[in-house]
């Protein structure tokens, strides 16, 4: 590592250097699009198992439809408002939209023949025919699908026809649909479509055949197949599926709504006539019917998607569920009990008895939910109070809430109805919430409390004490089984006073004169880390070994990227782990020689955020709920936590050691700022997920050895007399 | 198990509730703060009244705090408000729509009462003590006005508002607009023209080595010291903080000190005026204990129902502030000295006749010390200049009502004076009625006592016998105007409590 003389001016390359210059930077949308293409690259391993790689196939799916009701819908308004400004990359909004049309429709015909060349020959292999069109089937089968058709599909469908006289319909956002153009009696053309109806499965099994071929078929292609029944009195001329992707990034306007609850549910409705972005239409679609749907729908060619197979691929994690195949998928993982805790001793007493960190989903959520149950049932709890910002469908933690203010517990729930995606479910969980008991409050104006921080206040025989969980993932049993996140359960005062704190200010209260351990967004969490970095740049400056490692998901914040080229520029190592988006550049001469990117695609989605400061050797650790981004340091609350106790500390530098030496599934960014996958060679090989597994394995068997190894003592008789014992 | 205390602080732009729990070797211990911005003085100070939609937001708040208590089961509470209650007209009329409407009852404290509160916080501090062994400046900057209190050798030697609190002295700069390089030397002239007064009138020969600071915002110039555990800070390092600061505006402070842009607007004004007192004082440390009048009620409420040992001598306070007071008005001489012995004698020997408590003495003690202050202004009507001099003085400790009550003993203390109607008042009730006419009583006998400076009185002894209160006193001097005299001033004892003074005087050669 480079280390600067104590005496070198360091100011005089920062003269010399622009660090904002926006050639020093990536733009975010491209970078986002890249980490789309690392997951495919996944869908097109050949290593990997037949099911998982159909599984990556179908998250770079949900991934684009996300990106581009994100980002390209805002983009679009950014251009449509006239709106110039380049961003940190100096790439106008028309710039960026005319970049990433060429880059998606290059990445849509990348998935397409993902899915036709490699994946479906690969399923006939494996004995799994995919039907592509109705007319492939055998009689057998088509008798099959049209009594699957009478019997489910007909009684829920809405065939729609469309004449002068009645407008278009709504085409609801994402969903899929058939359009066709259908001849009347009158000999008239007119427009037609039926909606592919999404309370039915997507995929279709069809019965075996007698060479024990399985075979699939979309339901799309069924409802094609009798779309003649549906539009009895007309001709049908020509039937092709379509899908219109809709704007749905909207900013919620709070100074006009007294009630945000209200306001929420007016946007939900709204989004759904959102201006169309993307239109997807089957390759081969007949002109007359493109017209028709493009002038309806006012989409221009450069959103026009035209798909060489099955529109909106998601369909592959509903094929990745069917019953069987065990052998084209990777060997189930069962979280394991974390190493620090027992499952038959009280939760709050091995708290009490030492701070925990938990590693999911390598150790299971189930303690954290365990936290909040015994705190529900527990005479000593007064309070428990709770930031939720997405939760699972069938949520044990919002039934332990209620329960706990069923009985008695004073619950305070945030519930974030700004949650993207997620609106609609927590206004369901906030009104139950509220129902039973709990006081349940919508957080800070203008600001999404992304934070996950729980509280449980006791009141114990030597007082009051303040158990607290503080998290990098959501209160989510079901997506914790998926994401990687830190948790951290502590009782430590200085912890517990900071908690307090933030629900007072979540509720509407002033911020404490002083934070002991937390950093808040958007209040002080950016200066926070800016200081951290630029103490890392002092030391390297003073000529002492400097060093960062941080894992997020994202890096886009001009102000952090500046101070890590800085910090680059003064000697300080920098190692970065970045799952998704990373606006910042490596091997720059004069600006980021010292920095490394990669990123790691696996099995599970790398969701924790760890932050590693040298600083001297007193090396400094944290975990946040935020990553380098201007959301979450300026519109977001967040909160970054230290953790300061030996061992776990260790824990968290194994995690970073590990991943940073990960020669498997991990990408390095390189100076041409491409993504290249770094191989073993003659090294041993290393894989981060895997190697958590086995350790989390290893010590719950070590843990499951001790239980077995313990051996019951009888208890002997006692004696008041002590001395007479001994005498004997 | 331990208690749990919340105390309410309705201030005039913040409510601040915090939860304490009471017990173990810790003594206090704060559990939560919760704290509301709501700007009631601006109300006040101009309409004397609160507003419907900010009643209903106070309301609001309270309710909050209402539940934070129920959350914590706490045991008992106390409210106060203060300088914007102080304000309203029809304080009796808002308090009740208040409790009504929240289930909190809040208590509205006098200047002095509300300083007392914020000192007792102060004091329970470990550093308090060690610092007011030598001249110590206790500066508790509030929103409408400051408060300065002189210590030296561990006592109180005196206490004077000042005009200058951080919300005024914002609301005048806002009147004015003026550029923020501007705003220092704006402050610092506001800030002196008080302070000017306060050193040729009070300050005197007193050297001040330290400043113990009670402020909201100031906290916050600690941090950049690295939060030092005992609050300390060299007067040397607060000058430089300050130089950096005083070119900044509220946002770049609020930036670089890492709090609210709001705490930052009100720090200016506070930091300004200790600044200002360094100047003028020499003082080398500076001491940020860092406590609120919060802190305050749940100290004395501690110390009231004995859950704490207190480390200072409140009571000793309250007392040097009224003989400081009195002595300013030169009338804290031998005459006084012998009048509060006497009148505390004899209260301490009529115990079972008066069923007083403690509280009571110490306000016959101050209606001893304070009786002749009037004679400085007038010797022909002492009774009506007594009256208005203790009215409108500062005696820490006591309350704004009980300050009136020994006003009113002290003027019907006089000969001729006396008419129950005095006791009759708005203010007070029935009980403070019977509590005025006892002291009264007791203090119109020992003023008898107390008429010459020149005899020597000693061994003064007070029982009850046979329906009558014998007082012995010895001197070598022949109290023929005492005995004389006597009589005259025994009615109203005789009145209340139907046993008569008699005065038996024994000569001693000593």
């Amino acid at each position: 590592m480079k280390k600067n003389d104590k005496n070198e001016k360091p100011d005089r390359q920062e003269k010399a250097t622009d660090l904002r210059d926006p050639k020093y930077y990536f733009n975010r949308e491209l970078s986002w699009m890249q980490f789309d293409e690392r997951i495919l690259e996944e869908a097109r391993d050949p290593s990997l198992p037949l099911f998982e790689r159909l599984k990556f196939l179908s998250i770079t799916a949900s991934n684009l439809d996300e990106f581009f009701m994100i980002r390209i819908a805002s983009l679009k308004d950014m251009k449509n408002a006239g709106y110039k400004k380049p961003d940190i990359s100096g790439m106008t909004p028309k710039m960026r939209l005319n970049a990433l049309s060429e880059v998606t429709h290059e990445f849509v015909s990348e998935q397409y023949s993902t899915f036709s060349r490699m994946l479906l020959p690969k399923l006939m292999e494996e004995g799994i025919r995919f039907v592509k069109h109705h007319e492939e089937l055998s009689e057998d089968e088509k008798d099959f699908v049209d009594s699957y058709f009478r019997e489910n599909v007909y009684p829920v469908l809405t065939p729609m026809a469309v004449d002068s006289s009645r407008p278009f319909p709504l085409v609801r956002n994402k969903t899929l649909n058939i359009g066709a153009l259908v001849r009347t009696e009158e000999n008239d053309i007119e427009f037609a479509m039926v909606q592919v109806p999404s309370v039915l499965p997507r995929i279709i099994e069809l019965p075996k055949r007698t060479d024990g071929i399985r075979s699939v078929i979309l339901l799309e292609e069924i409802i094609e197949r009798n779309l003649g029944g549906l539009f009895l009195s007309y001709n049908v001329i020509c039937a092709h599926p379509f899908r219109v992707m809709r704007n749905a990034d909207f900013t919620i306007d709070e100074d006009e709504a007294d009630d945000l609850l209200i306001e929420i549910e007016k946007q939900l409705k709204k989004r759904q006539r959102g201006v169309a972005i993307r239109l997807e239409c089957e390759s081969g679609i007949d002109k007359r019917l493109l017209t028709i749907l493009e002038e309806a729908l006012n989409v221009k060619d450069n959103d026009l998607y035209f798909i060489n197979g099955p529109l909106d691929l998601t369909f592959l994690m509903k094929m990745y569920g069917l019953p069987g195949f065990g052998h084209l998928k990777e060997k189930p993982y069962e979280p394991r009990y974390p190493k620090y805790m027992e499952q038959d001793v009280p939760i709050f007493d091995q708290i009490k008895d030492h701070d925990i960190l938990l590693w999911h989903p390598y150790e299971s959520f189930t303690p954290v939910v365990r936290f909040i149950q015994e705190a529900a049932r527990d005479k000593d709890t007064l309070a428990i109070k709770q930031t939720l910002y997405r939760v699972s469908g069938d949520s044990p933690i919002i039934k332990a809430l209620a329960q706990a203010a069923e009985n008695g517990k004073q619950v305070t729930v945030l519930v974030e109805l700004k949650a993207r995606f997620d609106e609609e479910n927590n206004i369901l969980w906030a009104k139950m919430l509220e129902k039973a008991g709990c006081h349940v409050i919508y957080g800070l104006k203008g600001l999404k409390t992304h934070s996950k921080i729980t509280l449980v206040v006791r009141r114990e025989e030597d007082g009051l004490r303040r158990y607290v969980h503080l998290g990098t993932g959501n209160y989510n049993d079901s997506t914790a089984k998926q994401y990687t996140d830190i948790g951290f359960l502590t009782c430590a005062e200085p912890y517990g006073e900071d908690a307090t704190a933030v629900f007072n200010m979540l509720s509407g209260y002033s911020e404490p004169a002083m934070w002991n351990k937390l950093s808040l967004a958007p209040l002080w969490l950016k200066d926070r880390f800016l200081y951290l970095i630029g103490r890392e740049t002092e030391h390297a400056l003073n000529g002492r070994e400097a060093r960062i490692v941080a894992k997020i998901n994202s890096l886009c914040d001009i102000d952090i990227i500046e101070a890590l080229y800085k910090a680059s520029n003064a000697g300080v190592k920098i190692e970065l782990i970045i799952r998704g988006i990373c606006c910042l550049r490596t091997g720059i001469k004069g600006v980021s020689e010292n920095i490394t990117v990669r990123s790691i695609v696996g099995t599970y989605l790398e969701h924790a955020r760890i932050f590693w400061f040298l600083n001297e050797g007193k090396e400094e650790l944290y975990c946040a709920s935020a990553d380098w981004m201007p959301r979450n340091l300026e519109r977001r609350v967040e909160i970054l936590f230290p953790i300061e106790t030996p061992k776990l500390t260790e824990d968290l530098k194994h995690i970073l050691n590990i991943q940073l030496s990960d020669n498997t599934k991990a990408r390095l960014l390189t100076d041409d700022g491409k993504y290249i996958r770094i191989t073993p060679g003659r090294n041993e090989v290393i894989g981060a997920q895997k190697t958590f597994m086995k350790e989390a394995q290893a010590a719950a068997a070590s843990m499951d050895e001790k239980k077995n190894e313990r051996v019951f003592v009888v208890e002997e008789a006692q004696t008041d007399n002590d001395e007479e014992v001994l005498r004997i | 198990m331990k208690k749990l205390f919340a105390a309410i602080d309705v201030g005039s732009y913040e409510l601040c509730m915090k939860i304490f729990e009471f017990g173990g070797k810790a003594g206090i211990r704060e559990i939560d703060c919760i704290r509301h911005r709501i700007d009631i003085g601006n109300d006040t100070f101009h309409d004397h009244m609160i507003s419907r939609d900010k009643m209903d937001e106070l309301c609001e708040i309270l309710k909050g705090f209402r539940r934070a208590m129920e959350t914590y089961r706490c045991l008992d509470y106390l409210a106060y408000g203060t300088s914007a209650f102080r304000e309203i007209e029809n304080t009796g009329a808002v308090l009740d729509q208040i409790e009504r409407r929240t289930g909190i009852r809040i208590s509205v404290l006098s200047n002095s009462e509300q300083r007392f509160l914020e000192y007792k916080g102060a004091a329970l501090k470990s550093g308090f003590e060690k610092y007011i062994q030598t001249g110590t400046a206790f500066v508790d900057i509030g929103g409408g006005s400051s408060q300065i209190t002189l210590f030296d050798v561990g006592h109180l030697v005196t206490t004077v508002n000042l005009h200058i609190g951080t919300l005024r002295i914002r609301t005048k700069l806002r009147d004015m607009e003026p550029v923020y390089s501007d705003f220092e030397t704006i402050i610092g002239e506001m800030v002196m023209n008080e302070l000017d007064y306060f050193k040729e009138l009070y300050l005197g020969d007193i050297k001040v080595d330290n400043i113990i600071i009670i402020d909201d915002y100031m906290s916050a110039i600690m941090e950049t010291y690295g939060k030092r555990p005992e609050g300390h800070i060299t007067s040397r390092e607060y000058k430089d903080t300050m130089k950096a600061l005083s070119v900044k505006s509220p946002y770049q402070i609020a930036a670089k000190l890492h709090i609210p842009e709001d705490n930052a607007a009100m720090l200016l004004p506070s930091a300004i005026l200790v600044d200002r007192i360094i100047n003028m004082t020499g003082a080398k440390d500076l001491y940020l204990p860092g406590v609120s009048l919060s802190d305050g009620i749940a100290y004395d409420y501690a110390h009231r129902k004995k859950y704490i040992r207190p480390l200072h001598d409140f009571g000793d306070d309250i007392l040097s502030s009224a003989a400081n007071t009195a002595a300013k008005y030169g009338s804290f001489d031998l005459i006084t000295s012998k009048l509060t012995d006497a009148s505390l004698i004899i209260f301490d020997a009529t115990k079972k006749l008066h069923g007083m408590g403690s509280r009571e003495r110490t306000l016959l003690n101050i209606a001893s010390i304070m009786r002749n202050v009037g004679k400085y202004v007038s010797l022909s009507v002492p009774a009506e200049t007594s009256y208005a001099i203790i009215k409108d003085s500062e005696i820490m400790g006591i309350s704004h009502k009980e300050r009136i009550m020994i006003a009113t003993i002290v003027a019907s203390s006089y000969p001729n004076n006396i008419s129950y109607d005095f006791f009759r008042s708005a203010e007070f009730d029935q009980k403070d009625e019977i509590i005025m006419t006892k002291l009264t009583a007791i203090l119109r006998v020992a003023v008898g006592l107390a008429m010459n400076t020149e005899k020597t009185m000693k061994d003064i002894t007070a029982h009850i016998k046979d329906k009558k209160l014998i007082i012995k006193v010895t001197s070598k001097d022949r109290l023929l105007l005492e005995k004389g005299l006597f009589s005259q001033r025994t009615d109203t004892f005789e009145e209340v409590f139907g046993v008569t003074p008699v005065l038996i005087a024994l000569r001693s050669d000593k």
